[in-house]
Formats: C-alpha cells, sequence, structure tokens
C-alpha cells in the first residue's frame, strides 16, 4: 500500500477512535452523574472526573494525530509508514479499552457515592486505573512515532 | 492535636433533655450514634425512642411564630440577634410554656388592625383627595379594643371598594363636559343638586343624568357650535342684516343651552365633590380610630418586647427540636438513658460537670480512651484561609486519621507545580492571576452564600488561582510559551540532572526530553510521599513498619537510576547482562527486604501480597506521571493550532491575530484548564495519596445548636 495513505489511515485511526471512545464514556457517565445530581448536587464535584477522564481520552488521541500529522512529510518508506499505522491502532485500541473501563467503573462509582459517599476515595481506584490503560498505550504509540 | 477521651453517661429518663441541652450549649462534645451498637449489648440497652409529637410540635410553633413575625411586618434577620435564655426542665415542659405565651401575645388584634389599615388605603387611594381639602373631624370616644376592633371592621365592610373609584370617574366625566362646552362658571346660576339617597344609587343616578346630557350635546353638536359661537361673538356683526340676525339668534340659542347644562354640570359636580369628601373624611378617621386602636395595643403590651419574645420562644423551639434529634442517638433500659460521647481531653472535665449540673447528680459518668478498635474523631489544626480551596480537594477524597500529618499546605506546594508542568504558558498563566485578584477582591465585598454554585467554587477557589498562575508562568518561561510556542520567549533551562533536562526545551520540540522529565518529577512527587509515609508510620509507632517507605524509596530511586544509567527501557536486556549486580542491589533486595519486614510484622502471604503490589505499584505510579508530558504537549498544540490560525510568525503578533488569540486562549484555559485540574487532583489522590494518606479519618463535629 501507498505509504502516505497507510499513514493516513493511522492519523484516521488515532483521532477517531478515541474520540468515538471518549463520547460514549462522557454518555455513560454524565447521564448518571446528571441522574445523582438531582438527589445529592454536592457530590457533583468530586463525580465529574469520570466525565473529565474520559474527556481525557480524546486529547491523548489528538496528541498522537498531531504529531502524526508532524511527521506525515518524512514518512516514504513502507517501514515508517507501518509504524504510524501502528502507533494509531495502539492508541485506539488502549482508549477503546479505557474508555470501557471508564464507563462500567465510573457509572458504579456514581451509583456507590450517591449511596455512601465515604466509599469514593476506594471506589474511585477503578476508574483511573481503566484511564491509565490509555497512558500506557500512549505512552507506546508516543515511542513508535520517535522511532519514525 | 487533641487526644480523644469517650464519655459514658447513665441517667434517669427526666433529666435526659436537659443534659443533652447543657452538651449542645457547649458544643464540646460528639454524640455516638448509640442505634448502632446496641446489639453489642445483647438486650440490655434498647433505642431509646423519640415522641414524633414532639417534633411536630416543634415544627407547628415555629411556623406558628413565623406566621406572626410576618403579621407584624417584621424580617427576622432585620432584628438584633438575641441569645436564648438557658433553660431548665424536659423539652415537654418548656414547649407547654412556649404556647402559653405565645397565646398571650396580642398577634391577633394587631393583625387585625394592619388589615383594617391596608383596607382604608386601598378605599382612599382612588378619591385623590388632598390633605387641605379634608380636615380630621373628632375620634369618637373610645372603647373597649376588641368592640373598637369589630364596629370598624363591620363599617368598613359597609363601604364597597367600587364606590370611591365610581366617586373618581364621574368627576372626571363631568370636567370633561364642561370643558367640552366651554362652562364658564361666573355665568351661570348653579343648579343645587340634592339627591338624599345611598351614595350607591345616588352615583347611578348621576351617571344616567351624564350620559343624557352627553347624548343631547351630541345630538345638536353643540360644542361645535359653541366654538363657533365663541368665534361669533369676537366679530362686530351689523344686527340688521339678515345673516346678522341670524347669527345673533344662534348664538342666543347655544348661550342659553350652555347655560342650562352647565347649571346642572356644575351643580353634579358640586354633589360629587361634596360626597368624595364626605367619604374621604369618613375614611381618614376610621384609619385614626384604627391608629389609636393599633397604639394602645401596643403600648399596652410593649410590641418592640414581643417582637423580640418571638424571636427568643423560636429559638428556644429550635433548640428543643435540635435536642430532641439528638436524643435519637441515644439508649435505654427500662429506667435509665444511656449514652456515649467523643469528647477532648481538654474539656472533659467541663462536659462530666455540665451532665451532673444538668442532673443535680443523679448520673453517672465516667471517661476513658477509645479503644484499638475505635476511630476517635480528629480535629485538625486550622489550616491559613487562603489554603481553604486545596483543604477542599484533600477532604473530598478523604479526612486525615487521628495521629497523621495534615497534607493540605504540602499539597498547596505539589498541586501548582503539575499543575503548571502542564498548564505551562506565561500569558495564560498571568490571567490566571489576574482571575485570582478579581475573585479575591469579589469574595470580600459580595456574600459567596447568597452566589449560585459555579460562583461559589470560583470564589472559594480565589487564591488557588493565584497559586495556579504563578505556577504557569514559572514553568511557561522554563519551557518558553507564551500564548503558546509563540517565539517571543527562549526556554530558561534550570540545569540538568543525568539524562533529565529540566528546562531549556521546547516540549513540542523535544517531546522526549518532556517526557524524561515528567518521569523525574513523578519520582520526586512520589518520593515526598513516601517520606511521609515514613513520618506517619513513626507517628503512629507502628515501629515494625517504619522500614518499608524507607526500603520503598530505596526501589522507587534505584529503579529510577537503572533507567537512567542503561539508557532507557529500550536496553532492558543489558540491565540482565552487565547491570544485573545493580538490579540485584537497586531493585531486588530492597524488595526482598519490603517482603520480609512486612511479612515479620503482618504474616508472610501478607508480605508476599504487600511485595507484589509495590513493585506493581512502583512501574505503574511513575509511568502514569506521563500524562504530564501528554497533557503538556496537548496544552501546547492546542495554543500553537490558534497561533497558526492568527498568522503568528517567529514572535511577531499581527493586530488581526488577536481576536483569534483570544477565542483560543478562552477556549484552552477553560477546557484544557478543567482537564489539566482534575488530572493533577487524580495524581494526588491516586498516585500520592496512596502512599501516605489513607482518608480514614472521621472528622470531629460536636453537637451544637445553630
Amino acid at each position: 500500500m501507498d505509504p502516505s495513505f497507510t499513514s493516513l489511515i493511522g492519523v484516521a485511526l488515532s483521532i477517531g477512535v478515541p474520540i468515538i471512545s471518549a463520547a460514549i464514556t462522557i454518555i455513560i457517565c454524565g447521564t448518571a452523574m446528571a441522574g445523582v445530581g438531582t438527589e445529592k448536587p454536592e457530590l457533583l464535584s468530586r463525580l465529574i472526573i469520570t466525565v473529565v477522564l474520559g474527556e481525557a481520552l480524546a486529547i491523548y488521541g489528538l496528541l498522537i494525530a498531531f504529531m502524526l500529522l508532524s511527521k506525515l512529510s518524512i514518512i516514504t518508506t513502507i517501514e515508517t509508514a507501518n509504524k504510524a499505522l501502528i502507533s494509531g491502532v495502539v492508541i485506539a485500541v488502549s482508549t477503546a479499552s479505557a474508555g470501557a473501563g471508564i464507563s462500567y467503573c465510573g457509572t458504579s462509582l456514581i451509583g456507590a457515592t450517591a449511596e455512601k459517599p465515604e466509599t469514593f476515595s476506594s471506589n474511585v481506584i477503578g476508574v483511573v486505573l481503566s484511564e491509565a490503560l490509555a497512558i500506557y498505550g500512549l505512552l507506546i504509540a508516543f515511542m513508535l512515532i520517535g522511532q519514525i | 492535636m487533641a487526644e480523644m477521651r469517650k464519655l459514658k453517661v447513665i441517667v434517669f429518663e427526666d433529666y435526659v433533655d436537659a443534659i443533652v441541652r447543657s452538651l449542645g450549649e457547649a458544643g464540646i462534645t460528639q454524640l455516638i450514634d448509640m442505634r448502632e451498637k446496641v446489639d453489642e449489648w445483647k438486650g440490655v440497652l434498647l433505642p431509646y425512642t423519640v415522641s414524633a409529637e414532639t417534633l411536630t410540635k416543634c415544627s407547628d410553633i415555629t411556623t406558628k411564630i413565623g406566621e406572626s413575625l410576618k403579621t407584624l411586618g417584621l424580617k427576622p434577620e432585620d432584628l438584633p440577634l438575641t441569645e436564648a435564655p438557658s433553660t431548665t426542665g424536659s423539652t415537654k415542659e418548656l414547649l407547654a410554656q412556649v404556647e402559653q405565651k405565645l397565646a398571650d401575645l396580642p398577634v391577633d388584634t394587631l393583625r387585625k388592625c394592619s388589615e383594617i389599615s391596608a383596607r382604608i388605603s386601598q378605599l382612599i387611594d382612588p378619591l385623590q383627595l388632598k390633605p387641605d381639602e379634608v380636615a380630621v373631624e373628632e375620634l369618637p370616644p373610645e372603647k373597649p379594643v376588641e368592640e373598637a376592633l369589630a364596629q370598624l371592621e363591620q363599617k368598613i365592610r359597609e363601604i364597597p371598594i367600587e364606590t370611591a373609584v365610581r366617586l373618581s370617574e364621574v368627576t372626571a366625566r363631568i370636567d370633561q363636559l364642561v370643558d367640552a362646552l366651554h362652562v364658564k362658571p361666573e355665568e351661570v346660576t348653579i343648579e343645587k343638586v340634592v339627591l338624599d339617597k345611598p351614595i350607591g344609587e345616588a352615583l347611578t343616578e348621576i351617571e344616567q343624568n351624564l350620559t343624557q346630557i352627553e347624548k343631547q350635546v351630541a345630538t345638536v353638536g353643540l360644542t361645535d357650535r359653541a366654538l363657533l359661537v365663541d368665534k361669533i361673538g369676537d366679530l362686530s356683526l351689523d344686527e340688521k342684516s339678515e345673516l346678522g340676525k341670524m347669527l345673533s339668534e344662534l348664538r342666543h340659542f347655544v348661550l342659553e343651552t350652555r347655560r342650562m347644562f352647565g347649571a346642572r354640570l356644575l351643580g353634579l359636580r358640586n354633589f360629587v365633590a361634596d360626597r368624595r369628601i364626605a367619604l374621604g373624611k369618613e375614611l381618614l378617621t376610621l384609619g385614626r380610630v384604627v391608629e389609636t386602636v393599633r397604639q394602645a395595643t401596643e403600648a399596652e403590651t410593649k410590641v418592640g418586647e414581643v417582637r423580640e419574645d418571638l424571636l427568643t420562644l423560636q429559638k428556644v423551639v429550635e433548640r428543643e427540636k435540635q435536642v430532641t434529634q439528638a436524643e435519637e442517638k441515644l439508649a435505654r433500659t427500662s429506667k435509665t438513658v444511656y449514652f456515649e460521647a467523643w469528647v477532648p481531653e481538654a474539656y472533659t472535665n467541663e462536659a462530666t460537670e455540665r451532665v451532673k449540673k444538668a442532673s443535680n447528680g443523679n448520673c453517672l459518668v465516667s471517661d476513658e480512651p477509645p479503644t484499638h478498635e475505635e476511630k476517635a474523631p480528629v480535629i485538625l489544626k486550622p489550616v491559613p484561609q487562603y489554603l481553604s480551596a486545596f483543604e477542599k480537594l484533600v477532604y473530598a477524597f478523604g479526612y486525615p486519621s487521628a495521629g497523621d500529618i495534615n497534607p493540605v499546605p504540602i499539597l498547596a506546594l505539589t498541586f501548582p507545580i503539575l499543575f503548571g508542568l502542564m498548564f505551562a504558558d506565561v500569558g495564560q498563566g498571568a490571567l490566571f492571576v489576574l482571575i485570582g485578584v478579581v475573585l479575591t477582591f469579589l469574595k470580600r465585598r459580595i456574600r459567596t452564600e447568597k452566589m449560585g454554585d459555579v460562583v461559589r467554587y470560583l470564589l472559594v477557589s480565589s487564591e488557588m488561582f493565584m497559586f495556579l498562575g504563578v505556577s504557569a508562568i514559572f514553568f511557561g518561561f522554563i519551557f518558553g510559551e507564551f500564548f503558546g510556542p509563540s517565539g517571543i520567549l527562549h526556554p530558561i533551562s534550570l540545569g540538568r540532572v543525568g539524562p533529565f533536562y529540566i528546562g531549556g526545551f521546547e516540549p513540542t520540540q523535544e517531546p522526549m526530553k518532556m517526557l524524561k522529565l515528567a518521569v523525574f518529577v513523578g519520582t520526586i512527587h512520589i518520593g515526598l510521599g513516601l517520606v511521609l509515609r515514613f513520618l506517619n508510620e513513626t507517628r503512629r509507632k507502628h515501629y515494625k513498619l517504619v522500614p518499608v517507605p524507607l526500603c520503598w524509596m530505596w526501589l522507587l530511586f534505584g529503579g529510577l537510576f537503572m533507567w537512567a544509567y542503561w539508557g532507557g527501557i529500550s536496553n532492558i536486556s543489558r540491565w540482565f547482562a552487565e547491570g544485573v549486580f545493580m538490579l540485584a542491589g537497586l531493585v531486588v533486595l530492597p524488595l526482598v527486604l519490603i517482603i520480609g519486614v512486612t511479612s515479620l510484622a503482618e504474616g508472610f502471604m501478607e508480605g508476599l501480597g504487600f511485595g507484589v503490589e509495590v513493585f506493581a505499584e512502583t512501574l505503574s505510579h511513575t509511568m502514569s506521571y506521563s500524562r504530564l508530558m501528554a497533557l503538556g504537549l496537548v496544552h501546547s498544540a492546542m495554543n500553537y493550532l490558534f497561533l497558526v490560525l492568527g498568522g503568528v510568525e517567529h514572535g511577531h503578533f499581527p493586530l488581526e491575530s488577536i481576536p483569534m488569540i483570544a477565542v483560543g486562549t478562552i477556549l484552552v484555559m477553560i477546557i484544557e484548564g478543567l482537564v489539566v485540574f482534575v488530572h493533577t487532583l487524580r495524581l494526588h489522590w491516586v498516585e500520592w495519596f496512596s502512599k501516605f494518606h489513607t482518608g480514614e479519618g472521621i472528622a470531629f463535629k460536636p453537637f451544637k445548636f445553630t
């Protein structure tokens, strides 16, 4: 395949999939938050972490897409194009997984906090560890781009 | 940090209310909820049931007092705060006394007075009387208040509200006609109108009269002719000519009719005016009577005192309600009541004395330190007001346990640093400082409790904005960013630690240096957390576990050293070849020590589990700090985007780029600001607090009347 086309697919994957993951995460956690907010609005300032961490997934995708874009001009060989494509795939898969984790743990965290606010500090671990998954993917994608 | 004691009290049921009230006045004890503990006593204790009747009565009386205050036109917040008098006796007795006092207050009379006054002014307004038109007559002889009021009400009810309005309407109509006909009062002999009827009927007749006149005036076209005639009057006409004769006849006719109507109209007007003044006089007299009644009542009962009495009563009832609610936490035997409460050691004697005094010595009080299984509430030294936003961030995660270091002041230092690394920008940092200054200024001017949620959050965190802004400015200089990598500033290097460059590069140009810096900062941050863990373990006197944080630091910094020494993770094969001894000394040995020490303290399996946890956490938490790089790069990249769109090149800001940069700055500051803030918070809550701050403490919230 044409190297420039391959790398463009990488760019598309790296921005598209994280944005979809972020959107799904925000949709799921945001609606749950709205529900809790009607009963206990004072918890919202703490629970906002779920939505913002979901949003961060899109930012990681944006970063990788941005870096790939800046390298597009020097991608001429199939090898470098593959690296660009795979870095897109890596960030796509890792943000999708992180999104799934944040959505599930986030909604449970929101529900549990509404019932027992003191459990927040333990339950938030699930959400932030899920989000850390995206960071691992980001690091690897970042290093792959560094080799281009 | 004050030590806590647990107060245990047994007392006869009759004295419970007085004791709880006395403790509530002092505000030094936190009642322990006995309902959760009743099971432990295996049937000896039962939950103390509070009568729902008392609570309902409290609400009833509060509502009643509120209504009375409203009737008297008083707002509780306008009145001086009075201390509720200290009371004795049971809640039931107190409430009965309050009800009695309330019944004695002449609230009803005063309410009636204001009702009548309102009605009078409603009637008097449409009459549009001038003060000199009506002189108030003498007042009728005084009667007993109730009788006078009843009479007044009767009289007032007899006057329908339309009368006043109709009177003014009729006056207006007459005036209109008089104007239209050009009636001159000196030309006519005013007719005397006598209508010996009730005012309502008289008005109806007058209205019919007026309608007739209006009709006639319209059919003869009198108004037009009148104008014409007035004009003719100005001409000197020859009587002999034909036209002259006709005209003078016409003039004669018009003047005659006008005189006739004028006489009638003016007569009516006088009649209506008389009636209007009569009604006004009557109403004003009634008003005076009401005023006298009110003054008499007020003088008799001293309304000033009534008001204060009402407030005091309200306070008393409010307090009794809180007492009753607090009593839900108590437990009982068949005759006595038992409860436990936390009290700071310094106040133990005072609390004991209060219990004894309130129960006249009919009680058993003892105090003891908390047992190991129990979690006593914690009192922390208050932090300075400008750190209150950081305090909220820490306590939202959890309250420090007893004896632990309060992380608020340290967090106030590290939080801005991590934020600034990600949000490095001189321009936007300065804007943050500016926002902080403005918010701090506003906070002193406006009452925060009246503001909406978002505004209140902003006001509370006004000082935090300044902290974050200063840090962002600092790192903006380090990385050479002014509204993005605009080229105006050049990165300033603070030095170099091994392969870690502290500043002196542009993150977007050299992301690997930024990544290394992020990991370096993360390691130091985690190391600081471990130092605090060491201090906490020492303060808790867990001497067996004190070596753990030390070994952990050894592992952490050893790992970092290896990473740096062997040139990153890509050369990991060399760690196990040439570097195997270093690996053993810097990574394996501390890990084994951690497992060993924890095993000795808590058992082998726990030790092994903890060892694995330490290894995994060290890796994953350090890596998690690479988000400092990621978000920092995204921040510059987003700013760069708007710089390109605005057409900024090599530090040259053309004038037309300013709107685009302004839009970009607003977007970046809101979206990026929020994301970076939450990530900074997350790094503190998860990666940092997990090292030393369990957040399992309970705040000491003494039972106190509000």
